[in-house]
């Protein structure tokens, strides 16, 4: 009977196939280590996220009276809706350390090389709509960091040479923020962005699929077939993929419900203390801070005193990263057998960006300044000289079979 | 690939020092707040609490947010006994939110509200706060606060707690390299500082360490104000994570054992 259900379906719809061309018969590397999990749990905390923010949309409303109350009104009246909220909050941090981590995999072991440049251009444009996303999350609950925070991000725009005032009021819908800046926010946030998002995850996904996953040594697992044209190198994603996520899943949730049920607030960079207040344009916080996962660019946007220049320098940081599969000239996709320059370029990356990280969350300093500055020159320092680098340095040789 | 993992984190370290944050701390002229542990289970404490607040703060405070309902039900205080003892207002019920009759009256300046104070500032900075008054005769009220300097909100505790004034005290020089001075015989050079709150004994009508309990309580109160769930998520919260952890055990040997298949 269920046969004859699913051939009638599939005549009609490739159910079965789709099925088992990207789930259940899809060949994945052998072997691959913890960094190739990230993936996997990223759209599991997609799923969250759609799945709360459904839950949150019933209840929250929209509006500059009624949004901040609705919040608490979510946090106490609603039925388990404090979880919900939480679930959602945590999420969006989780979202992008998993994110950036995954980001991390692909500079690692060469995600982006030929023929996987549009894996990586997905890629780098999720993270980009994510970024946006999540901004325009962040000033729905209409706290004094919602409020602030927005004010920040909008008079970017007013940066812009000529066009800049009117495209501010143009964003806003106001010539303040406003219900209206709100509302429309919250359209953006809940139907439009998160629908280029599933799109967005659906394209990475089915160029990933048609060009092969990666593996930590680079190598080509297709070259080596068996008759049925199957990589020998390979293994079907059911049940041995989803049995290698599995225990990842639980430590990430264990991670999650660690930070979910005792540190909701995650000391202050998850939930910002000065949110608990509601939005007040006559006073201004103390210290206005972006929220952890923007605080990179909050600080290469600071260490350039012209505004616009500073605008300039933080769309640059986003964008370079786009270019990185034309950036990397290197014959080995692997750091295992790259040279000690990308290695060296690799590590200094990493200290950068979290140092970058780490002064966009605190006061201005003047020894900050200065570590601002060469940070942001260490950042763009490992895109720019990536084809000098990677071109003249001595790689080793990558083995034929995984 | 440990290694250059090991050596980046440990450059983060190196860099991230150097650039302290140059603001004082939360609790301003106070120094470092007073740490305080919240204690949610602690229904006696939190009944105290809800009491003291509907005694002295309720008149010029509101907890906007909160119903009177849900506080008598999480606090275990039968509802009558709550409605009869704790609620000025005749016609208030369950469901009603905790608004002050002064804040109905929308004046300008009005005192803030409390539902979220606690979470806003932290629970360490209401308990430091509320212990920090002074007798200041250049201010409106009188009295003026070490966490809070200048803040226009009268000492309405000071019957209770007593005189408290500023004083001197001697203090130890620290040198340069942070550890204390020390003249040639080995004695500590000290040298007068002032700033310091002194209580004036008897003065009040609790001693400090009744009224520090007294304080606990209160900031106990609106600790659980601030987040009424917060008892019932961490109590949740251990079930959760034992459960992550089973099930990290049994789909780590799943894989184990399925893992036999290709190597």
């Amino acid at each position: 009977m269920v046969t004859k259900v699913l051939n009638w379906i599939n005549y009609r719809l490739p159910i079965v196939n789709t099925f088992e061309r990207h789930l259940s018969k899809h060949p994945v590397p052998k072997k691959v280590n913890f960094w190739y999990l990230f993936g996997a749990l990223a759209s599991i905390v997609l799923i969250l996220q759609i799945v709360t923010g459904i839950w949150l949309m019933m209840p929250y409303s929209n509006t500059e009276e009624g949004a901040f109350a609705s919040i608490e009104y979510i946090m106490r009246d609603v039925d388990y809706g404090w979880i919900i909220r939480y679930m959602h909050t945590t999420g969006a941090s989780m979202f992008f350390a998993i994110v950036y981590l995954h980001m991390f995999r692909g500079l690692l072991y060469g995600s982006y090389k030929k023929p996987k440049e549009l894996v990586w251009i997905f890629g780098a444009t999720i993270y980009l709509v994510m970024m946006a996303e999540g901004f325009l999350g962040y000033v729905l609950p209409y706290g004094q960091m919602s409020y602030w925070g927005a004010q920040v991000i909008i008079s970017l725009f007013g940066a812009i040479p000529y066009i800049g005032e009117s495209l501010e009021v143009w964003v806003r819908g106001d010539y303040y923020i406003s219900g209206i800046t709100i509302s429309r926010f919250f359209a953006l946030h809940v139907v439009a962005l998160p629908l280029i998002l599933i799109a967005l995850v659906f394209l990475h996904l089915v160029a990933l699929h048609e060009v092969g996953a990666g593996n930590p040594e680079g190598v080509d697992i297709e070259e080596f077939v068996d008759e049925d044209g199957v990589p020998l190198d390979s293994v079907p994603f059911f049940p041995y993929k989803v049995l290698s996520a599995m225990p990842a899943i639980g430590v990430f949730g264990l991670v999650f419900c660690v930070i979910m049920f005792f540190f909701p607030e995650g000391g202050g960079y998850f939930l910002e203390l000065a949110n608990f207040e509601e939005a007040n344009p006559l006073v201004t916080p103390e210290h206005i801070a972006p929220v952890w996962y923007y605080a990179p660019y909050y600080t290469m946007l600071r260490a350039v005193p012209d505004p616009f220049g500073g605008l300039i320098v933080m769309a640059a940081a986003v964008a370079i990263i786009f270019i990185v599969p034309w950036l990397d000239r290197s014959n080995v996709a692997s750091i295992r057998y790259k040279g000690i320059l990308s290695k060296i370029a690799i590590v200094m990356f990493v200290v950068s960006f979290i140092t970058l990280g780490y002064l966009g969350t605190v006061t201005v300093t003047e020894t900050g300044k200065i570590m601002s500055i060469i940070c942001t020159v260490m950042y763009f320092a490992f895109f720019l000289l990536m084809p000098i680098y990677t071109s003249i340095e001595k790689t080793y040789e990558v083995p034929k079979r995984l | 690939m440990i290694k250059p993992l090991l050596i980046i984190s440990f450059l983060s370290f190196i860099f991230v020092p150097v650039v302290d944050s140059a603001e004082g701390g939360p609790c301003k002229d106070y120094g470092d707040c007073d740490q305080f542990k919240p204690d949610l289970n602690n229904m006696a404490s939190l009944q105290r609490g809800v009491g003291t607040f509907m005694k002295y703060c309720y008149s010029c405070h509101s907890l906007k947010y909160s119903r009177w309902g849900r506080v008598a039900n999480d606090l275990q205080i039968p509802e009558d006994i709550f409605f009869e003892y704790l609620v000025p207002d005749q016609d208030a019920g369950p469901y009603d939110l905790m608004v002050a009759p002064i804040h109905e009256l929308e004046i300008d300046n009005a005192p803030p509200d409390l539902t979220l104070v606690a979470r806003k500032r932290t629970s360490s900075w209401v308990y430091t706060y509320l212990r920090a008054f002074y007798d200041d005769s250049s201010t409106t009220y009188g009295s003026n606060n070490l966490v809070y300097p200048g803040v226009n909100m009268p000492n309405i505790l000071a019957p209770i707690q007593g005189n408290q004034k500023l004083g001197c005290k001697e203090v130890p020089v620290l040198a340069k390299n942070g550890g204390e001075k020390r003249d040639e015989f080995g004695n500590t050079i000290t040298k007068e500082k002032c700033g310091y709150l002194k209580h004036q004994d008897g003065s009040g009508l609790l001693n400090v360490e009744e009224f520090d309990e007294f304080i606990y309580d209160l900031t106990n109160f609106l600790t659980y104000v601030g987040e009424p769930s917060r008892a019932e998520r961490e109590r949740m919260g251990v079930y959760a994570i034992i459960f992550f952890i089973i099930f990290t055990f049994l789909s780590a040997l799943l894989y184990r054992e399925y893992q036999k298949d290709y190597h």
